[in-house]
């Protein structure tokens, strides 16, 4: 155990020391479980790029080597010409966009997608079944023109929404070009000059400043104080020193080279950070045009709602071609001109498809998506809004999702406890003891030794929020003392600093000498913060109850604190002081810092505090509420797994009680071989043991351990996990906010990406964007979505039962002879007029019971359109609903004199133009255009009976288990709009356009609406019912059959 | 079961929703100016003979239902101010005194013509007789019905110049007038069988078609006049009309539907194109003139008017 101990404590001091000892070789197989898992499914080229980039080993070689290697010279750099050449060959350095699918493909495709196809080959019948009546007599009616240019225009129509629509979702590669630093300053010729960094090349010699990016992948050739900030690359938060050295056999670890679009930092102990380097690699074959070209070629996959959506428009279309397939041989075989039987077909194609649905679930989902924003989870794809909802395992990076990605003090040890300090995003309750003196000192060498300052002109910025000059520890210390202790600014002033020595890498601590701020104690204050090996190593005295004792038995119990936070992965930071006494040191002492001709042992050790990232304080609330969703959340990340395991435990991924292999072995004191592994519930994997998993192993591990944490994952071990998962049949959706995460961020059903920490690659790989990088909102998404799933079947059902209304007047058309009894463009004033805002109000509805404690649906069973949905709707209120409007129907041919038994088989002398006096049951004799206005005013008829129905219809339709009164019936406002919309539409085609012959609607005398209510309330009724009976006998036959 | 129905629903009416019963053998009330009261009450009654004679056993529930729903849409206690509101929009929606909807008229009185032709082109040649044969078979067809023996023994002869008002119970057979054939004289084919196709003089029969209830402007018959449609009026020389009256005479309305007027003869005016020109089209258009006549409806060109084409080749 004791063996562990500096590694943790080293974890703070040197984030990259670190890495070496996990992660020997690890670059190198990182690469190598990429190209076993991931290329395969990847074109030719990137595997042969990927395997090309296996082989970068510049970092080992050495200067001579290099120039030999790129033919370039260290101090004169390259030839214009010869660069000239270079530029020819590699190309420019910058990204290749992918390629991108021409807008008018994309805007054709719309057009041709869904139900498009089939309402094309109704237009073109309409305009093939007039040229054939056209060339026959030369008088012949233009409806059926009219008819398919209203076709042609309602796809059109539902195309563009489409469109546009998609349009809107943006493209990956934008963001990686935004990246690209604009000017690069190189040396050629002997000369600095500055080019525009696209024609940098191979062998050029480049000069970055801090805060340049990086203009290509370099290897360093000299460094002065540089730090690069690796997170978007790698996802640690520390930056990275750079040198010339060559430190790690991994090119991804090794000190010597910078990548492409990181950025340069200037280190704080150095004012001119400067790094001069040889360009290695440029454009696509960097390692960020690596992930690029992986992020992009990983295939957007389609949403679960939109598999839901092409099985829905399957079963429609499916329906309308058999449907009129048959009735066209019907229609054909009864003697029918083939010309009518087209038409036949036409309208039972028209009648099948629910032209108005895609748009109106479209709308549906734009208003989730809105809904949404205000939630903080911005949707870029409109899609994603379901997803969530199905999401069954959320794969969460840990760096600024889970936690909130900036050190914070944790807990402190002195006086031989340990105290906890309020790791909260405002710190605002601090609770630990604050009277004794041991505080009083240590919270002066927090205020005073450290270099850290607020930036200026932050006044009214809440604390936790300002911005500070200085590294990330730092930080945390001044913001713990700012918030405690108030100003620290003036502390430090009061306190005037003498002397000082910065931390670097070899010393690892950190000191600096000060004035005190009594006026009567003329010593001086020499304070020490560094790493507890350190520390503890030049102290001699211990301070408890502020008074000092020997350092002997208490130096166990530090140790003891130490390995305790240690344990959690907190960085822990050594704090101790020394009062140098006044006759060695009087006023006028020269410090000299480098001769050090002060004391630097023997010090007075006074606490210690151990800072972590820590967790968002929302997230194990959410995470707890996920696990009650039936979801799984997974950590993958980058970062070291015993930080990881620290941070799943305390926000949840882990749960208290449960236990990895390793807890295990270490309870029973067995070795970790022993233990049967699946005894444990959780597990932590490390990328290393990833690498060397067939694709079965790690189905094994997602299928059989509830709590997983992934560590030390490179972005292409993400992209498995992710596959992985979903081979399980699970929707997975993944948070995350690096560059390394978006190749994942797309493989994912859908990829979450931070709106505030995250980089741009993240945010245009993913699908939603967490405006305020809460894990929380995530919740609300998986909520919203689910509803809106529920209500999407709601939407569909609503929509499909009235098609059965709509096809049966054609089928009773061709098999019993009566005129026609509603229009084809009735049918589509129904589709795309009535019936658009209902079925929109209806995503309005709340949920009908809680929707977060029920499991995720499966993607395979719990389809958006099942069996009982379409045979509840198709046959049960759909047949209703056809009944009734019949009814209406004949009502107003009865009372003009046409009784049932007459139109039996009249419609061939009906529609004989030249008959203008068909008698009818009264012997009235009627003219042909007498007769079609009764046709038109039987249209309105059914029109208006399939309306009253339809608002009974979607009444029943806001619940499919509770019933009307337990859901409310006026909680959804928007349902009456609907409805009132509904009727306003009707009376307006009715009355206000019935005069336009086109449209064939007439004035439909006021009684004919109060036909159908009666069959109005038996739907209600009739759905009542089933909907008690439902709730009497779950699990029976009934509820089998008659839940959709 | 049906008739228990309606006449359960009949009493329940208020006076004021009598519009509500405007099939069309219901209209001819409001003609009886002088006793709207009764008129009213027979139009309660009215409806129910029909219904009944009309009872037919395939009409099932679903004209059951209708008769229910009437109620329920309908049975709305009077004197209420708001349903009255209700009942003047109504009346304008469908003005069931002028059988007129939104101003516009439901059922026009419209003519048709014999013999019949496709596309109303009468198209001939005098000296082949295989051109016109069917013209002259389908009017014989035609005809049959108005021979004069048949009419003698199934109608009566009733006093010309009035309408043939029959009052009582609605399921009461009514009688009907005669219309005899010998009425159309030249055109009756008693004399010429050929109708005059044979001689380029081709008689065409105007009927106009039967709407139940409906009359024509109180005493003043509805006229027939024929011309040409489009170019030289003097293409047509001359018309002679059968009965020469060129009218429709008013005792053969009003009409009470097939149910009980079982025998009812359309009456007829024959149009005897004595001069036409030959050996070209000449479109010729017959129109109804009278009070109130409509004969300009654009959409439907069978409205109080017929048009068709002569072309008489020699």
């Amino acid at each position: 155990m004791s063996q562990q101990t500096p590694e943790i404590y080293s974890v703070e001091l040197s984030g990259t020391k670190d890495i070496v000892k996990t992660d020997k070789g690890d670059g190198k197989e990182k690469y190598r479980g990429l190209k076993n898992n991931c290329l395969e499914r990847k074109k030719k080229n990137h595997k042969e790029e990927f395997q090309k980039e296996l082989h970068l080993d510049d970092h080992k070689l050495s200067n001579r080597e290099l120039e030999k290697k790129y033919g370039t010279d260290i101090i004169t750099g390259l030839s214009s010409t010869r660069a000239a050449e270079l530029l020819a060959r590699d190309g420019p350095n910058s990204l290749t966009p992918p390629k991108q699918t021409p807008e008018i493909v994309k805007f054709l495709k719309q057009m041709v997608g869904g139900f498009s196809v089939l309402l094309w080959v109704g237009a073109f019948l309409c305009w093939i079944a007039f040229g054939i009546e056209y060339s026959s007599n030369k008088s012949a009616s233009l409806n059926n023109v009219y008819l398919g240019s209203v076709l042609v225009l309602v796809v059109i129509f539902t195309g563009i929404f489409a469109y546009y629509q998609e349009a809107k979702s943006t493209n990956i590669m934008s963001s990686f070009k935004k990246m690209i630093p604009q000017q690069a300053l190189v040396i050629r010729d002997s000369e600095k000059k500055t080019i525009p960094s696209e024609q940098l090349v191979v062998g050029d010699i480049v000069e970055v400043k801090g805060g340049d990016q990086i203009p290509a992948d370099i290897r360093v050739l000299s460094s002065q104080g540089c730090r690069v900030d690796n997170s978007s690359l790698t996802g640690e938060s520390e930056p990275q020193p750079r040198s010339s050295e060559f430190t790690h056999e991994n090119p991804l670890e090794t000190k010597n080279i910078c990548f492409y679009s990181t950025t340069c930092l200037e280190a704080s102990t150095c004012p001119v950070g400067t790094i001069t380097g040889m360009v290695i690699n440029t454009g696509d074959r960097t390692i960020i045009g690596h992930i690029a070209s992986l992020a992009s070629g990983v295939g957007n996959e389609k949403t679960p709602i939109a598999i839901e959506i092409e099985h829905f428009v399957h079963i429609v279309a499916g329906v309308a071609v058999s449907i009129g397939i048959l009735f066209f041989i019907i229609a054909v075989s009864m003697n029918y001109r083939v010309l009518d039987s087209i038409i036949f077909l036409i309208g039972i194609i028209v009648a099948n498809v629910p032209e108005g649905l895609l748009a109106t679930v479209t709308v549906t989902l734009s208003l989730t998506a809105k809904r949404m924003a205000k939630k903080n989870c911005l949707v870029k794809n409109l899609e994603a809004v379901e997803t969530l909802g199905s999401t069954s395992i959320i794969c969460s990076d840990k760096t600024g999702t889970l936690t909130q990605n900036r050190m914070t003090v944790a807990h402190l040890w002195f006086d031989n406890q340990i105290f906890v300090a309020d790791t909260s995003e405002n710190h605002s309750n601090q609770v630990f003891d604050q009277s004794s003196r041991t505080w009083a000192s240590l919270s002066k060498i927090i205020t005073l030794c450290n270099r850290a300052e607020f930036k200026p002109g932050q006044e009214n910025v809440p604390i936790m929020k300002k911005a500070v000059i200085g590294d990330a520890s730092e930080t945390a210390l001044l913001k713990f003392s700012e918030v405690i202790l108030g100003d620290v600014m003036e502390i430090r002033k009061r306190n005037r600093k003498v002397a000082e020595i910065p931390f670097n890498s070899t010393n690892k601590f950190q000191l600096s000498i000060h004035e005190t701020d009594d006026p009567h104690d003329k010593r001086f204050l020499m304070v020490m913060k560094g790493a507890p090996e350190r520390i503890l190593e030049k102290c001699s005295t211990i301070m408890i109850n502020g008074e000092e004792h020997p350092l002997d038995s208490t130096a166990r119990a530090c140790q003891v604190a130490c390995m305790e936070l240690g344990k959690m992965d907190e960085r822990v930071l050594c704090f101790c002081h020394l009062y140098l006494p006044a006759h060695e040191f009087p006023e006028t002492y020269k410090f000299d810092t480098d001769a050090m001709n002060f004391p630097t042992s023997n010090l007075c050790f006074v606490g210690l505090l151990s800072m972590i990232d820590p967790p968002r304080s929302t997230v194990p609330d959410a995470v707890t509420k996920c696990r009650s969703a039936g979801i799984k959340v997974i950590m993958v990340t980058g970062d070291h797994p015993i930080t990881a395991k620290a941070i799943a435990k305390s926000v949840g991924i882990i749960s208290a009680n449960s236990e990895t292999v390793e807890d295990i072995a270490r309870r029973l004191s067995i070795a970790v071989e022993q233990v049967n592994k699946w005894d444990a519930k959780a597990a932590v994997v490390t990328g290393m043991e990833l690498k060397d998993m067939s694709s079965e192993q790690v189905d094994e591990i997602l299928a059989n351990y509830q709590e997983i944490v992934f560590a030390r994952t490179s972005p292409q071990q993400k992209l498995i996990i992710v596959e992985g998962c979903q081979r399980q049949d699970a929707v997975v959706a993944v948070t995350g906010d690096g560059v390394n995460d978006s190749p994942a961020l797309k493989k994912a059903d859908i990829g979450v990406a931070m709106g505030i920490a995250g980089s741009d690659a993240a945010k245009n790989a993913a699908d939603m964007v967490l405006l305020d990088d809460n894990f929380a909102s995530i919740v609300t998404g998986v909520e919203e979505g689910r509803l809106i799933f529920d209500n999407l079947k709601k939407t569909i059902a609503y929509t499909l039962t009235k098609n059965i209304a709509e096809l049966c007047p054609f089928l009773i058309y061709i098999i019993v002879g009566l005129p026609l009894p509603i229009g084809t463009i009735t049918i589509l004033f129904i589709d795309l007029g009535t019936d658009i805002i209902p079925s929109i109000a209806l995503a309005y509805e709340k949920a009908e019971s809680d929707i977060m404690n029920r499991k995720p649906r499966h993607k395979k069973k719990d389809r958006l359109v099942n069996q009982p949905l379409a045979v509840y709707s198709y046959l049960h209120i759909g047949l209703m609903q056809a009944l009734g409007a019949f009814l209406v129907y004949f009502t107003v041919y009865a009372q003009e004199g046409f009784l049932p038994r007459r139109l039996i088989n009249l419609r061939v002398e009906w529609e004989k133009d030249y008959v203008n006096d068909l008698e009818d049951s009264y012997g009235q004799e009627w003219t042909r255009y007498q007769r079609a206005y009764l046709e038109w005013t039987g249209y309105t008829a059914f029109f208006v009976g399939i309306l009253v129905q339809q608002i009974a219809d979607l009444i029943i339709r806001k619940t499919r288990r509770n019933s009307i009164f337990q859901q409310g019936p006026f909680r959804n406002k928007v349902i009456w709009v609907g409805i009132a919309s509904q009727i306003i539409i009707g009376l307006v085609l009715s009355y206000g356009l019935g005069s336009v012959t086109a449209l064939s609607f007439t004035m439909l005398r006021a009684q004919y609406w109060f036909v159908a209510v009666p069959h109005a309330i038996l739907i209600w009724v009739y759905d009542e019912v089933r909907k008690l009976f439902i709730r009497l006998y779950p699990g029976s036959w009934w509820d089998k059959n008659m839940y959709y | 079961m049906r008739r228990q129905l309606r006449s359960r629903r009949a009493p329940s009416f208020p006076y004021s929703y009598r519009y509500r019963l405007d099939d069309p053998d219901e209209v001819n009330q409001n003609y009886l100016a002088d006793e709207e009261e009764e008129a009213e009450e027979e139009a309660r009654v009215t409806v129910v003979p029909k219904s009944e004679e009309e009872e037919e056993e395939e009409e099932k529930e679903e004209e059951e239902e209708e008769g229910k729903e009437e109620e329920e849409g309908q049975g709305q206690p009077t004197g209420n101010a708001w349903w009255q509101k209700l009942q003047i929009m109504n009346e304008y929606l469908w003005d069931p005194e002028r059988r007129m909807f939104l101003a516009r008229t439901g059922q026009s009185w419209s003519v048709m013509i014999r013999p019949f032709a496709h596309s109303l082109n009468f198209n001939f040649n005098v000296s082949e007789p295989d051109t016109w044969q069917h013209y002259v078979i389908s009017l014989n067809g035609f005809l049959q019905g108005y021979n004069d023996s048949l009419q003698e023994e199934m109608n009566v002869d009733c006093p010309p110049g009035q309408y043939f008002i029959q009052d009582g119970n609605e399921d009461e057979d009514k009688k009907a007038c005669q219309f005899k054939r010998s009425f159309l004289k030249n055109c009756s084919g008693l004399e010429d069988p050929t109708f005059g196709y044979s001689t380029g003089q081709p008689c065409i029969l105007l009927k106009m078609n039967r709407v139940v209830g409906f009359r024509p402007e109180l005493g003043d018959p509805v006229k027939v006049s024929c011309k040409v449609q489009r170019g030289d009026e003097n293409d047509i020389r001359s018309i002679s009309y059968y009965p020469e009256s060129a009218s429709f005479d008013l005792r053969y309305y009003p009409y009470y539907g097939k149910l009980t007027h079982v025998n009812y003869t359309s009456p007829l005016v024959a149009m005897h194109f004595t001069d036409v020109v030959k050996n070209q089209a000449v479109p010729v258009q017959c129109q109804l003139k009278g009070k109130g006549i409509i004969n300009d409806v654009i959409n439907d060109r069978f409205v109080g008017r017929v048009i068709f084409t002569l072309n008489i080749e020699t």
